[in-house]
């Protein structure tokens, strides 16, 4: 009798074991040709089912309680609303015209999106649905980062080259900072304290004070053996779990630098697939996704080892990456 | 030991003719001929490295076809070239003959110990045998060929490339072993100084045994002083087998 | 054959492949230099490829470095087994082969114990080589280091039996020069060890099935494989059936009863 709650206890615990590992969630995938969006099962990191969507969907974000899906289908001028349980589109927002990337704020009840083609970052409302307001910006507006307290929201132009200071009561610019050619994706850290733009041309990532509204740093990258132009940042991600780690994604060289954020050096490049462009956490940061648009695939990072591990097959030109602490289905 | 009607040709050319020999037990049997007579080739059949193709060999009661491994577990080799491991020593050497004999670790221990020391070489047992002389090397391989108590020793041109002091020493030592141990000896040469004490010669010939007996007989029957003159005699060449200078 | 005997036979062979290693050091890592100088220097050339395309057993994109591991590996199992089996036969081993043979054991039993002894030295070289290439950051699965030893002793079994049957059997293969030209680089070359098969195709369609057919690609693929955890069944069978093959035929080689080299007058031509 004794061996066998033994047993049980024994079993129960490597059960537990199991069912504590938090890789029962789901990596929403969308693919910019396809018009699909893939989802991978973080457990068996296999594509666990494709839906079709909206033309061109390129960003995407999780709503904050993760039931729905905020898709960015650029060529229809809108953003499409995925019900992540029924994988049906239930609605749309109205974005304005070519939205690409896009942020909710920290309530969950406000969207930013850039439009490209129009110069506008358009605030969105979710629940009524409406468009609240559009604020000029400068042209070709891309990234949009906002600050954890909500106060600022960062909107980067790929023309202007310049990072707008946006405070989000008054909705004005109140600060443009000049970087690199080209930027692409904003970020703020986990404090607020620092915002790190990506410059896809020049090659860099400028590091801004978010207090002083001045480049304090900025990152550049060196691949043995890769020209210095096939080097073009465009994917930011800043650890939240106190391993003090960036990521970045150089497009065309195929690679992910990882950066120490206290020291700003660069540790290391981890291969990839070809033109990697974003980057997202599983939801305990223990690995990092990235969508590698020319190889079609999404590349699987463990972090705790630096390791690539595997690069799943999706739709083609997977864009943007959203991941959910939910197993799906 | 027995070889009896032993055939064997390369191709066309015939290197052994109908060869037959005996060697009994506790006997010194010398096998002349110059380079080229057959003498390796004999030697290789003996020991199972070529198959004759005729022929019947005996070692130790064990006949070689039907029961090689009994037959060559009873015969000791010094072979005419060099087979020690040079990159091991002396000991090392030792070791790894009795390991490839199956004798057991305590046993191989005390026999190696006592080789060791019935050859002299006690002190030279942990070195490699790169630093040991050719007359010490040939000591080597004879105490080597005598660690599983052979029945029968076979050596072919053993003393090749010793100088004469060690030559002698060397068969000197041979001759000691065939009586001490009772064991036969077969030993190849074409060094008549090493031959005329022997109690029995065969003279291989292009092949052939041209001639075999007790060596006094051998001289009586034919009236020369030496193996040597008989050798000329019979063979009608000096060049080759000689007294060493 | 008694076991007691099989088994002291055994670890006299295995301890003396043992001391020969740790009395040649110099010729050890001399050895070991040569896939080395493929990793840093071959390797590194190729290094701004955008990594080797995802091919089993590969999860993800390979740098050329982490691809050509698993071929340097076999080059290793491939320069050890010719210059074991070969180097018994001629050179300075001549003589100790001729002691092997006359020990009252199977002459099949002799040979398999010295391939065995050989490959069990190559893979102290082989892991030698890993840990270097762990620190050049190619690191396979910790679990593909146990795995792989099967598929390297077939392998290193089957190179080393091929070599045992060609010095048996090719007479113009004279000295090591003769077997890197005309058995070690088309072997090495004209295979997956390298370059995936399907670039090989890309290149020459003969060329691929040349590969197709040279053993060495098999092995090198089972040793991939299992570098990975996986079994190959294909390249493992096949690299299996190409031991036995050679190793039968090696063996039939030494039979006395066909003699033990008996060509240009035999191993001691000088009488």
């Amino acid at each position: 009798m004794r061996k066998k709650t033994y047993v049980q206890c024994v079993a129960s615990t490597v059960f537990l074991l199991f069912a504590t590992h938090a890789s029962a969630y789901s990596i929403f995938v969308s693919n910019e040709k396809d018009n699909t969006i893939s989802i991978i099962d973080g457990e068996t990191l296999e594509v666990a089912e494709t839906v079709t969507v909206g033309e061109r969907p390129r960003g995407i974000v999780l709503s904050h309680d993760n039931a729905v899906l905020y898709m960015c289908t650029s060529d229809d001028d809108h953003v499409e609303v995925l019900d992540v349980k029924t994988l049906k589109v239930t609605h749309t927002l109205p974005s304005g015209p070519d939205p690409e990337l896009m942020q909710l704020n920290p309530e969950g009840t406000k969207l930013y999106i850039a439009n490209e083609d129009d110069n506008l970052v358009t605030v969105v409302n979710v629940d009524d649905r409406t468009k609240e307001v559009e604020i000029p910006v400068g042209i070709e507006p891309e990234g949009i980062g906002v600050s954890p307290d909500g106060k600022w929201l960062v909107n980067t132009s790929e023309t202007t080259n310049m990072a707008h200071f946006i405070n989000t009561d008054t909705l004005k610019i109140e600060a443009n900072v000049l970087v690199d050619t080209r930027p692409r994706v904003a970020q703020f850290t986990g404090d607020g304290s620092e915002v790190w733009v990506s410059s896809e041309i020049g090659g860099t990532v400028s590091i801004i004070d978010t207090e002083s509204k001045e480049i304090k740093h900025k990152l550049s990258f060196e691949v043995r053996g890769l020209a210095p132009e096939a080097i073009q940042p465009v994917g930011v991600k800043l650890s939240t779990d106190g391993s003090n780690r960036a990521y970045i994604a150089l497009g065309p060289a195929a690679r992910v630098a990882v950066v120490n954020m206290q020291t700003y050096e660069i540790e290391k490049y981890l291969l990839v697939g070809q033109r990697v462009w974003n980057l997202e956490f599983s939801p305990d940061q223990d690995r990092l996704f990235t969508t590698n648009g020319v190889s079609g695939d999404v590349s699987v990072i463990d972090l705790k080892k630096l390791r690539v591990i595997k690069s799943i097959k999706v739709g083609r030109f997977p864009w943007g990456l959203a991941v959910s602490p939910d197993k799906r289905g | 030991m027995s070889a009896r009607n032993i055939n064997f040709s390369f191709g066309a050319k015939t290197v052994l003719d109908n060869v037959q020999i005996e060697v009994p037990n506790g006997k010194f049997v010398a096998l002349l001929g110059q380079n080229g007579a057959g003498k390796t080739t004999l030697f290789s059949i003996i020991t199972g490295l070529y198959a004759a193709h005729g022929g019947e060999i005996s070692i130790g009661g064990y006949d070689l076809r039907k029961d090689i491994q009994a037959a060559l577990g009873s015969i000791g080799v010094v072979f005419q070239r060099p087979t020690l491991d040079r990159d091991l020593t002396v000991k090392q050497n030792l070791r790894y003959f009795c390991n490839l004999h199956g004798i057991s670790r305590s046993d191989a221990y005390k026999r190696i110990e006592t080789a060791l020391e019935s050859y002299g070489l006690a002190e030279l047992h942990k070195r490699k045998v790169t630093q040991l002389s050719g007359g010490q090397q040939r000591r080597v391989e004879l105490a080597r060929a005598t660690l599983h108590n052979p029945r029968f020793l076979l050596l072919d041109e053993p003393t090749v490339g010793l100088d004469h002091s060690n030559r002698l020493e060397f068969v000197s030592n041979v001759k000691a072993l065939c009586k001490t141990l009772n064991v036969g000896v077969l030993w190849a040469t074409h060094l008549m100084d090493e031959v005329e004490d022997a109690d029995y010669v065969y003279i291989l010939h292009h092949g052939k045994i041209l001639f075999e007996g007790k060596s006094d007989d051998l001289l009586e029957t034919h009236g020369k002083n030496s193996i040597a003159e008989l050798y000329s005699h019979l063979t009608g060449k000096t060049t080759d087998v000689q007294h060493p200078s | 054959m008694k076991l007691k005997h099989a088994a002291s036979c055994f670890r006299g062979i295995l301890a003396r492949e043992s001391l020969r290693f740790l009395n040649q050091r110099a010729r050890f890592f001399a050895a070991l230099v040569r896939p080395l100088v493929w990793l840093f220097i071959f390797a590194a050339g190729f290094r701004s490829v955008l990594g080797v395309s995802i091919i089993p057993p590969y999860q993800t994109y390979v740098l050329y470095e982490e691809y050509i591991t698993p071929g340097l590996l076999g080059m290793i199992m491939l320069f050890n087994g010719m210059q074991s089996s070969l180097s018994m036969v001629y050179d300075r081993e001549m003589g100790s082969m001729r002691l092997l043979l006359v020990s009252p054991l199977p002459r099949w039993f002799l040979l398999l114990s010295k391939l065995l002894s050989g490959v069990g030295v190559a893979l102290l070289q082989v892991y030698v080589f890993l840990l270097i290439a762990w620190f050049w950051e190619v690191r396979p699965p910790v679990a593909g280091y146990f795995f792989v030893i099967p598929a390297l002793i077939i392998s290193g079994l089957m190179l080393g039996a091929l070599g045992l049957m060609l010095s048996s059997f090719v007479t113009q293969l004279e000295n090591f020069a003769g077997v890197m030209n005309f058995v070690i680089f088309p072997m090495f070359f004209a295979s997956s060890a390298l370059y995936p098969l399907w670039r090989v195709r890309d290149s020459s369609e003969a060329l691929y099935w040349i590969a197709n057919l040279n053993p060495f690609t098999h092995a090198v693929e089972f040793v991939r494989f299992a570098l990975y955890s996986e079994f190959n069944w294909q390249a493992g069978l096949i690299t299996l059936l190409c031991t036995l093959f050679f190793l039968a035929v090696a063996i039939w080689g030494y039979d006395p009863l066909r003699g033990f080299l008996p060509r240009k007058g035999g191993p001691a031509a000088s009488n």
